[in-house]
């Protein structure tokens, strides 16, 4: 699966849900259904610009899964945005038309955990919205510990109180309220398994805390879509296309690459799954990895590259493409 | 006829201190009393206060001496000795139920023993990675016949007569976690009675 299969749909409906979270709508142009998903799945939305600038962002479905004849997502606006989610923001509007790719999960629930503890940052709640139907339907122990800058950002808090009712837990940052990480994580049943979406920080600090208290990595899950970060351009060689190309410092890698008219296996282009890694076969300079994939080893080693979202500091670099 | 290379057939390693475990649960039966000593001795140097947060349950055989005799000087927060591996069990589901996340399972004792211990722990959903176990002792089987889904315990032999349908049973390295046992097939079903020789080998 290359992203290069997608799917015709239209926003059927789009809802300011906080002051920087827009909920939307998406189902098929054609009216059929679908494809069925499980709960931690996204899509890649693909966002056709006006300029011909083509965005690719990933997003969690956040619908039930059960429910074919729409797909809802969550998108936040970003402060330094490459342009992805400005465009969802203030391009789209009800009717609009869009390519999505198959649903892939990357953070799916353990179906043998006898608890599910999920850990959301703030719009790191939209893979949980989907879990939690799922986990309504088998009937497994969970609960949801939710944070938030404040109460105008908790998006989705009707629809969580609803399903949850005292097994969810809200802190706002606004009121000093945080996660007893050591406390919460200490205190578990066998076989819980604890599943964490939202920033950088937070992740971290859940996979070291459960670390600490000999949790095993099998139970630790995590999600975090890395945005292709700005950098200085660069210059590429794609060694058996026999091409150079430039990548200009809003653009990542991948893109560029795409640009060129080559096309790179992705599923997630957000520093997670590994299908893209591309084989380096020259570099006189820094590679700069940003993804979560490549151990720090195979870092360091300057073998391999993420292009989705990482880049490069140098004069020369060659990649097997 | 044996037939091996069977990826289900359990592997056994040495059993070895687990130090990034919080909880630290062992159990032994028969031969186990040793490897379990090793453990405690790695935990002693590696993490000296798991010592304060680590169980035993060992069942202990005649020629053996009971868990305060072989453990009474270990150093560890609790232990408790059982007359039958049943007993144990009851026990250890009873423990499993009330463990917290971060507990490490280290088993020492017959495969049969083991692969009892396994299937409750399984049945916590606790993963390869928090349980380690050390094959010792004796290594007959147990067998689950195909056919009439008895089990037949204690199993030495190539060929068991099944003690529940009574039928010859070929034991096949094809092992099952969930049952805990290895499966035996009817080994003269297209010829009746001619079976080839029985042979120790599980000893």
């Amino acid at each position: 699966m290359t992203g290069s299969q997608t799917l015709g749909v239209k926003v059927t409906a789009i809802e300011q849900i906080t002051p920087l979270i827009k909920h939307f709508t998406l189902a098929r142009r054609d009216g059929a259904a679908l494809p069925a998903f499980s709960g931690g799945s996204h899509v890649i939305v693909v966002m056709r610009g006006a300029d011909g600038r083509v965005h690719r962002n990933p997003y969690s479905l956040l619908s039930p899964p059960g429910d074919l004849g729409s797909y809802q997502i969550g998108v936040r606006r970003m402060e330094e945005s490459r342009g992805g989610s400005k465009f969802m923001h203030d391009v789209l509007s009800v009717g609009s038309a869009l390519e999505i790719a198959n649903p892939v999960n990357l953070f799916p629930l353990e179906k043998r955990g006898r608890k599910h503890l999920l850990i959301a940052g703030g719009i790191g709640i939209t893979p949980f919205l989907a879990q939690l139907e799922d986990l309504a339907e088998t009937g497994s122990a969970h609960e949801l510990h939710y944070c938030v800058r404040a109460p105008e950002h908790a998006a989705f808090l009707t629809r969580l109180q609803r399903r949850l009712d005292e097994r969810l837990h809200v802190y706002y940052d606004s009121a000093g309220a945080a996660i007893d990480y050591e406390a919460l994580l200490a205190r578990q049943p066998l076989g819980t398994h604890v599943y964490v979406c939202g920033p950088a920080g937070m992740i971290e600090r859940v996979i070291a805390t459960a670390g600490a208290c000999g949790w095993p990595k099998s139970h630790v899950h995590w999600e975090q879509f890395t945005a292709p970060p700005v950098g200085d351009a660069f210059h590429v060689f794609l060694a058996r296309a026999d091409i150079g190309i430039d990548v200009e410092p809003d653009h990542s890698l991948l893109e560029a690459i795409e640009a060129a008219g080559i096309e790179v296996p992705y599923l997630c282009r957000g520093g997670v799954c590994g299908f893209c890694r591309t084989r380096v076969l020259e570099v006189d300079g820094e590679l700069l990895h940003h993804d979560h994939y490549l151990s720090d080893t195979e870092k360091s080693g300057g073998k391999s590259i993420m292009p989705c979202v990482s880049r490069a500091r140098c004069r020369k670099l060659v990649l097997d493409l | 006829m044996l037939i091996t290379g069977i990826k289900s057939k359990p592997v056994y390693a040495p059993l070895a201190a687990d130090a990034g475990g919080r909880f630290h649960l062992m159990l032994g039966a028969l031969d186990g009393a040793a490897p379990l000593l090793r453990v405690i001795d790695e935990l002693r140097v590696a993490a000296p206060e798991a010592l304060a947060r680590t169980r035993l349950l060992y069942a202990s055989s005649p020629n053996d001496g009971s868990a305060d005799a072989l453990f009474g000087g270990s150093g560890i927060a609790q232990m408790m000795n059982f007359e039958s591996i049943p007993a144990l069990l009851a026990e250890f589901n009873r423990v499993l139920d009330r463990a917290w996340m971060g507990t490490r399972l280290y088993v020492a004792g017959p495969e049969g023993f083991i692969g009892l211990a396994m299937k409750l722990a399984l049945d916590f959903n606790m993963n390869q990675d928090e349980i380690r176990a050390e094959e010792c002792g004796s290594r007959a089987r147990r067998v689950h016949c195909v056919h009439c889904r008895n089990t037949t315990e204690d199993v030495r032999t190539n060929i068991v007569l099944c003690t529940g349908c009574a039928r010859w049973l070929l034991v096949r390295d094809h092992y099952s976690r969930r049952l805990a046992a290895y499966m035996g097939v009817m080994v003269d079903a297209e010829a009746p009675g001619e079976l080839p020789a029985i042979v120790e080998v599980f000893t």
